[in-house]
This record gives C-alpha cells, sequence and structure tokens, in this order.
C-alpha cells in the first residue's frame, strides 16, 4: 500500500510538472468546445440562389419575390447563364432556379409547369437543401396566388412535434458530445505515453529491481490519470452546462458515475499502447489513430451509427466512445433513460475490465532485454512476462 | 561464502549468444570489477544476476535465491543501478530518495547520504537539472538506500570527471559495510585496478578472474595485461591518416580563441577563455561537468554565439565569416549526431554531399572512407545498430570525410572500450603528424597523456595550460590525473 501510494504521488508530481497533461485537461475543453459551439454547425442554415427569370407576366415576378423574402434564403437575379455558371463556381450562389418563359401560359392552360432547379453536387448536404426550398418555396406561392385554385387540398395535415430537442438545434447533442472527445485524449492520448516513458528513460529498469508489483505498476497508473481525467469531466460539464448554457436533463450522479466507467475503458487502451510499445512516439501514432479517430468519427457523434455500412456498424460496437455519446446524448436531451443507462454502462465496464486485466497482464517485471547490436537489430525490449 | 555462484550460465538473443556457457563465482564482502569490450555482455550478465533476464541454460544462485523463480524476494536484499541511473528527472533530488525509499520501504533518513554525497544544497533541483557527476551521486545514494547486502553498479563512472569519479569510488567505499558484495562493471582500468577481484569477460566467456594486482602491478600495465588478454592490439600504420588528402596551410596559427565568453544573466558559462594551437598540435581541453568544455567547442565552430570575444579558424573569424571559417573544420559532437536509421553508407554519403563534396566524386570518396575506416563490414547495418565503438568510429569518418586541416572532437571516446579507444587515438596522432590541427576534450586522463598541450577548464575559465609534463610538474603530481585534482582543488582556494 505504501509503494503504491509513494508511486501516485511521483505521478501526481509528474503530471503537475509536465504542462502538457494541464494542457489537455483544462485548456483543451474551451477550445474543443468552443469549436462544437461557433465552429461546427448541422443545422439548416440561409442558403444564396440565383434566379433568371424568362417569364415576364407579374403573377410570376411575385414568385421571384417570394424567393427574396424567405428566411431560408437570398436571392439574387441573373440574366443569362453563363453568369450563373460563374457565380456557382466562385461558390457565390449554391444553387440556381430558372423559370421559363412559358412558366405562366402553361399554369394558366393548367398545364403541368416546369421550374429549372440547379445545385452544386459538390456539397451534396448543401444541394439538398436548395432542392427543397426551391420545392417548398413555390408551393407556398402556388397556394397564395392566382393559381390557388388549381391546387387539390391535401387529404392529410401532417403536425409536427420534435422531443427531446424542439429547436432540432444541434448543439445540443454535440457539444455534450465533445466531452467523449476530451475523455478519449486524456485516457488514451496522454496515458500512452506514460509507461513507455520509463521504459526509453531508464526507470522502470530500477523499479524492477525493488520491491514494486505488477499490481503497484498498472493501478499507479490507472489512479491518477483517473483523477485527472475526472477533474478534466467536471471541468467539461462546467463549461457546457454554465458558460454555454447548454440544457441538461439528467442525473448529474448518474453522468459523473458512467463517465467514470468510460474514463477506466478509455484508460485501459492507452496504457495497454503504452505497454506495449514502449515507445512514446509509436504509442502516441497508435492512440491518436485507434483512439481519437475513430471517436471522432465512428461513435456517432458526428455520423449517425444507422447510416453507416453494416461493417462499420459492427465496428463500432467495440468502440468506447460509442456507448458513452449514445449515454451523454440521452443524458443531456432526454434526462436520464435507465435503459440506455445501464445498457451503455454494462458495454463499457465488460470492455474496461477486459482491458484492465489485459494491462494487468502485459505488464511485466522482468525486461527480455535488447539484443546485442547488429546481429539483433535495433535495441528493442521484447516482452515476455515473469513466471512469478 | 559466495554471493553470487553461476554454473554453466547460456544467455541467447535469437541466434546471438550474449553468455556463452558461463560459470563464475563472486565472493562475499569484497569488491569486483566486471571488464569487457562493448558488446561482451557486460549488462546483459548484471540484469541475469538480478532476474531482470532469463537465461536459457544453466544454475544461478544469488544469496541464496534463484533470480528466475525468487525475483521479488531477491530484490528486498540488491541494489542495482542501472547504466541510466533510473532517476525520474522531473522529480527534485530529495523527491527521488523519498520515492525509492518508499519503494525500497526502509525509513526517510536522508541527513547523512545528503551530506556524504554533497547534494545537501540541490535538495530541491530538479534531477534532470543536475550535472552529469551529480546525478550518478544521487543515483548511486537511491541505490545504496536501505543498505542492500549486494550491490551492482553498470557502468556508473561513464562520461563523469575524475574528481567526480574519485568521489562516487570513495562514496561506495563508505557507504557499505564488510560483509557487502559489490559488482562494478567498468571501462576505466584504472578503477578496476584498485578492486579486489577483476572479472574480464569477453564473447560471453570469463578469460580473467582473480586479483588485479596478481596481473599487474600498476594500472597502466594492468591495462596492457587486459588489451593482451582481449586478443591484443596491435599498432599498425592508420590508414586514415595515410589516405587522408592534407593541404598545408598558410597560417601556422590554424586556432585561435580571443577572449571568448558566454554569459547567460549573471552566469558565465565561459569567460575570458584564450589560447593558440598550432599547426599539427594535439590540444587536449580538460575539466569537470559543466566546466564550459562543450559551450567553448559550440562557440568555435559557430553554433553558439559568444556573449564577446571571438574564435579564428585558418585566420577566419568565426563570428563574421562562419560559413567559411567551418569549412576548414570536422567537428564530432559528444553525443552521437548521425542519422540512426540510416545505414553506415547513406550517412556517409548525406555528410558527404552536405560538406560540399561533388556528386561525381562522391561515390569514390566515400568508397574510399568506408575502406579505410574498417566500415565495409557493416556498410549496410543501420547506424543505430552498430556497437558504441563503432559509432565513435563511423562519427569519426563524417567529420573527416571532407579531409578538414582542422578537428574537434568532443569527447569521442566516452563509454567506448579499451581497445577502441587505443586504435582511435593511434589515428588522432597520425593525423597530427600529418599536420592536421586536433583539439579534443575527454575524461581519460591517459589519453590526456597523447596530447601536446592540455588546457585545464574550471568553472568557465582556463585555471592552467601546458605540455603534460608542465602541468605535471606544476601541481607537484606523478600522474595526470592527481595533477588535475590537485590544480582544480588548488584553483577553488
Amino acid at each position: 500500500m505504501k509503494i503504491l501510494l509513494a508511486l501516485i504521488k511521483k505521478e501526481i508530481k509528474q503530471i503537475l510538472r509536465d504542462p502538457s497533461s494541464i494542457v489537455i485537461a483544462f485548456v483543451l475543453p474551451i477550445i474543443s468546445i468552443s469549436i462544437y459551439m461557433y465552429g461546427i454547425n448541422l443545422d439548416s442554415v440561409k442558403i444564396t440562389m440565383g434566379i433568371k427569370n424568362d417569364d415576364n407576366s407579374p403573377e410570376v415576378a411575385t414568385l421571384v419575390k417570394s424567393f427574396g423574402h424567405s428566411k431560408y434564403v437570398n436571392s439574387i437575379n441573373f440574366d443569362n447563364m453563363e453568369d450563373i455558371k460563374t457565380a456557382v463556381l466562385s461558390s457565390k450562389i449554391k444553387g440556381a432556379i430558372v423559370i421559363p418563359n412559358d412558366f405562366s401560359t402553361n399554369l394558366s392552360r393548367n398545364h403541368r409547369a416546369n421550374l429549372l432547379v440547379i445545385t452544386d453536387g459538390s456539397e451534396v448536404n448543401t444541394a439538398n437543401y436548395v432542392q427543397s426550398y426551391a420545392l417548398a418555396i413555390s408551393n407556398q406561392w402556388l397556394l397564395r396566388g392566382k393559381y390557388r385554385g388549381l391546387v387539390q387540398k391535401p387529404l392529410i395535415n401532417i403536425e409536427n412535434r420534435t422531443w427531446y430537442n424542439p429547436d432540432l438545434n444541434s448543439h445540443h447533442f454535440i457539444v455534450p458530445g465533445s466531452i467523449a472527445i476530451t475523455m478519449t485524449l486524456i485516457g488514451i492520448l496522454l496515458t500512452s505515453l506514460v509507461i513507455a516513458r520509463e521504459w526509453e528513460r531508464g526507470t522502470m529498469e530500477a523499479l524492477l529491481s525493488t520491491k514494486v508489483r505488477a499490481i503497484h505498476i498498472v493501478l499507479g497508473k490507472y489512479i491518477p490519470y483517473f483523477v485527472l481525467g475526472m477533474l478534466s469531466t467536471a471541468f467539461n460539464m462546467f463549461l457546457c452546462v454554465c458558460v454555454f448554457q447548454i440544457p441538461f436533463r439528467g442525473s448529474y450522479l448518474m453522468f459523473f458515475l458512467i463517465s467514470g466507467v468510460f474514463l477506466f475503458t478509455s484508460l485501459g487502451i492507452g496504457l495497454m499502447i503504452s505497454t506495449a510499445l514502449k515507445n512514446q512516439f509509436m504509442a502516441s501514432m497508435v492512440s491518436i489513430s485507434v483512439g481519437f479517430m475513430p471517436a471522432l468519427m465512428l461513435s456517432g457523434l458526428l455520423f449517425p451509427i444507422n447510416s453507416m455500412p453494416t461493417f462499420f456498424q459492427y465496428l463500432t460496437m467495440i468502440i468506447p466512445p460509442r456507448y458513452y455519446v449514445s449515454f451523454i446524448e440521452s443524458e443531456f436531451m432526454a434526462g436520464g433513460v435507465n435503459e440506455i443507462r445501464l445498457a451503455n454502462a454494462f458495454y463499457l465496464t465488460v470492455l474496461g475490465l477486459l482491458l484492465f486485466a489485459g494491462v494487468y497482464k502485459k505488464t511485466q517485471m522482468r525486461l527480455e532485454a535488447s539484443c546485442p547490436p547488429l546481429e539483433g537489430g535495433p535495441k528493442s525490449l521484447i516482452s515476455r512476462r515473469g513466471d512469478d | 561464502m559466495q554471493t553470487v555462484i553461476i554454473k554453466n550460465l547460456t544467455k541467447k538473443f535469437g541466434s546471438t549468444v550474449a553468455i556463452d556457457n558461463m560459470s563464475l563465482n563472486i565472493e562475499k564482502g569484497k569488491i569486483t570489477g566486471l571488464i569487457g569490450a562493448d558488446g561482451a555482455g557486460k549488462t546483459t550478465l548484471l540484469r541475469t544476476i538480478i532476474g531482470l533476464l532469463l537465461p536459457n541454460d544453466g544454475e544461478i544462485n544469488i544469496l541464496g535465491f534463484n533470480p528466475i523463480t525468487q525475483k521479488d524476494e531477491l530484490n528486498l536484499h540488491i541494489g542495482y543501478m542501472p547504466q541510466k541511473f533510473g532517476l525520474y528527472e522531473d522529480l527534485t533530488v530529495i523527491e527521488n530518495l523519498r520515492l525509492y525509499a518508499d519503494l525500497k520501504g526502509v525509513a526517510h533518513d536522508f541527513d547523512k547520504m545528503l551530506e556524504f554525497t554533497t547534494l545537501a544544497p540541490f535538495q530541491d533541483r530538479l534531477a534532470g537539472a543536475l550535472s552529469g557527476g551529480m546525478k550518478q551521486k544521487l543515483g548511486l545514494a537511491c541505490t545504496l538506500l536501505g543498505n542492500p547486502e549486494f550491490l551492482l553498479l553498470d557502468e556508473p563512472s561513464v562520461g563523469v570527471d575524475p574528481i567526480s569519479r574519485r568521489d562516487l569510488m570513495k562514496m561506495v567505499r563508505e557507504m557499505i559495510n564488510p560483509e557487502t558484495t559489490v559488482l562494478w562493471s567498468t571501462a576505466y582500468l584504472d578503477e578496476a585496478h584498485s578492486f579486489d577481484t577483476a572479472v574480464v569477460i569477453d564473447k560471453g566467456k570469463v578469460i580473467y578472474e582473480g586479483n588485479p594486482h596478481d596481473l599487474a602491478s600498476t594500472p597502466q600495465e594492468f591495462e596492457n595485461k587486459v588489451i593482451d588478454l582481449m586478443g591484443g592490439y596491435n599498432k599498425e600504420e592508420s590508414l586514415i591518416a595515410k589516405n587522408y588528402d592534407y593541404k598545408a596551410p598558410d597560417v601556422e596559427l590554424t586556432v585561435e580563441a580571443d577572449n571568448l565568453e558566454k554569459r547567460y544573466g549573471n552566469f558565465y558559462a565561459v569567460k575570458n577563455n584564450t589560447f593558440k594551437i598550432k599547426k599539427g598540435e594535439i590540444f587536449g581541453l580538460l575539466g569537470p561537468n559543466g566546466a564550459g568544455k562543450s559551450t567553448s567547442f559550440k562557440m568555435m565552430c559557430g553554433l553558439a554565439r559568444p556573449t564577446s570575444g571571438t574564435a579564428r579558424i585558418m585566420g577566419i573569424d568565426i563570428k563574421s565569416q562562419p560559413e567559411k571559417a567551418r569549412a576548414n573544420l570536422g567537428y564530432m559532437a559528444q553525443k552521437f549526431s548521425l542519422y540512426g536509421s540510416l545505414t553506415v553508407r547513406e550517412n556517409l554519403d548525406f555528410f558527404a554531399l552536405a560538406y560540399g563534396i561533388s556528386l561525381l566524386k562522391k561515390e569514390e570518396k566515400v568508397n574510399e572512407v568506408i575502406e579505410v575506416f574498417g566500415l565495409k563490414e557493416y556498410e549496410n547495418s543501420k547506424a543505430e545498430d552498430l556497437p558504441l565503438g563503432l559509432k565513435q568510429r563511423l562519427s569519426m569518418a563524417a567529420a573527416l570525410i571532407h579531409n578538414p586541416p582542422v578537428l574537434f572532437l568532443d569527447e569521442p571516446t566516452s563509454g567506448v572500450d579499451v581497445l577502441t579507444r587505443r586504435d582511435f587515438w593511434n589515428h588522432i596522432i597520425s593525423l597530427s603528424k600529418k599536420g592536421v590541427t586536433i583539439m579534443v576534450t575527454t575524461h581519460f586522463m591517459d589519453e590526456a597523456e597523447y596530447c601536446d598541450r592540455i588546457s585545464l577548464f574550471y568553472h568557465g575559465e582556463t585555471i592552467a595550460v601546458g605540455t603534460p609534463t608542465e602541468l605535471k610538474q606544476q601541481a607537484g603530481a606523478n600522474d595526470m590525473e592527481t595533477a588535475f585534482i590537485n590544480l582544480i582543488k588548488e584553483s577553488e582556494r
């Protein structure tokens, strides 16, 4: 116990003296939450469209006007296709509408009238918005104007009600989700360095000839970084709820409890990488590619999991942030849902315990050491667990 | 009573045999020196003795324990200082001591230890900010905590000055009790000569075991005897010097330092450093760790800017025309500064081009250098895989590839075994005979004897200059090491 305490004390001093760990725990959240708050926006935005009107009738002029007055669209008038092309190329407009010269004539004769909508396929999301805005605005115009009588009354009236996030404000789930990213960084990136560092600097060799046992080494790393991670989580929570005013409807106790389980799992991944590789550079590269990138892309935070190809859907099952992101989103927006809490906590606990067992098993109490130069290749420490 | 009993021990790494059917006993209460060339198996032997490595075959018994199955019990009785000392550089001196005391389960009673190591005034300094000599003392202090019955030290004196080495030896001798067994691996044969027993190993086998005084009565003779045991050193004509394309310069004073000074705030790393080196001279820069030798070197080759004063190489001012001055210079840095992941040939290719050898002549030049430096066998090995001695040889090859008339060598033989050092100095002396000017730093006092003139450096200032004989006379000493220590002590008064 005294040994474990000494190791923890040592680790805490090292953390406090290393500015990079403090930066990752407390400065990075500020940056990352600000980016998610102000930089990323998945909601509909105001789009600038071009309009080329070849029909000179006064009715159609009101259609052009309604494009200008919409709260979703800005419009710019064009006279020829060439100008539209240039404007799209320079991203001045995101799409264009061409009203053909027989538009009002066709409508008056009760024929089907054509409307050309040009979109920029290089930005798929925006292209979809342009299409649906164009359709919605022209339908509304039809209901209000002279051709009102031509439209059949819809038989079904749809009433929309959005639960949990009535404004459809994506910040309400993306900003809390960034907690998962920060905690992954602390859990994986920071800790992937710490065991490797002891091997590189030769301190591990000295530790191994003292009373230290494998469990001391493992807990001596888990505990201090767990504390650092939880402090950072609390700071993240403070930023989300108090500074950025993101509504939180769940229970704080459950939030910190399950965040703790997630942190335990992340630490497991980081320490596993560190124990296996014994090389700080390699460890940081690996931890970014197996830890950070999947957390960002496969956790369901930015890209919904059910729209991924089947293979990737299965792949997400072994990615801890997936469970945590799903928990955070429900805890923030829906309030506590016990099924979701339980399911995610269960998977995280299983993954975390497996990783802990793996780290413990991999922590060796001997060095199977440096091959003599030349014949043996680089001075690598090949692992072999002691049989003690 | 035996502390170590080893019978027919074999340790292999892949197909390489590091310890070859070795049998060895080490007597309790004795200090035993472990000597051998680089890659002879010294570190592997130490690590196997304490159970950090598992042998492939043979029997091993340490203090009555089997390190293969009883490592944890054995750990309670030993103190092991690895080559890198095992210190936490981001913890202070006292924090390192406290940590290791807790890990060994001993009380926090460091007064005697701190006083003895003279580390008391530096208790709150980070271990990473200590000089090399002080780090070693701290490493040793951590190892000595809990009065281990068996002390294993892996080359504790690499790269430290004679004063620190003497302190270290004194520390060990006074802190242990008559029952303590010490196994001390070293490259310094004068050190090994003063121990109770010497064990010389070569290619994983013991080639001598016994009282060093039985082998030779003086350290110098002992060194020669050990070299003979290792197969002997045949002094041959230096091919490096023979093939050196030396163009005699028209200046007589090839290197001049003119009131060089480097100041950091109120601290003078180097102060009023003035000397002149003649063509073909070997000029030795000696001094304790942290005296300002490396800083002087860096200023003289234009890598650091002097705060005042200047230096001239072949009469060219290093401050106003650094590039032109540097073209006359070959510099071998203290740390291995070649590309570890490139092969020997690729490194030389690179340095040939970097030193401005034309693309057409490069191939021929590199082939020649590989030949004369005896690197043919290794030309396709990665530089980082070479043993230390060969790494140093490659560094020297890279520094000499453009045949500069002036050569700066910063601790070229630190951590290198005695055979390689002999070979190295054979080349240095032959080059100087051809007319190459050489400035060199070293902590080996026997090497200082090879210098034509020596400047003794302390606290950033020159405290004595002269030929080795003159310095010994001045200090009233018979050997260079005593002269070094006396002169430093004198300047402190």
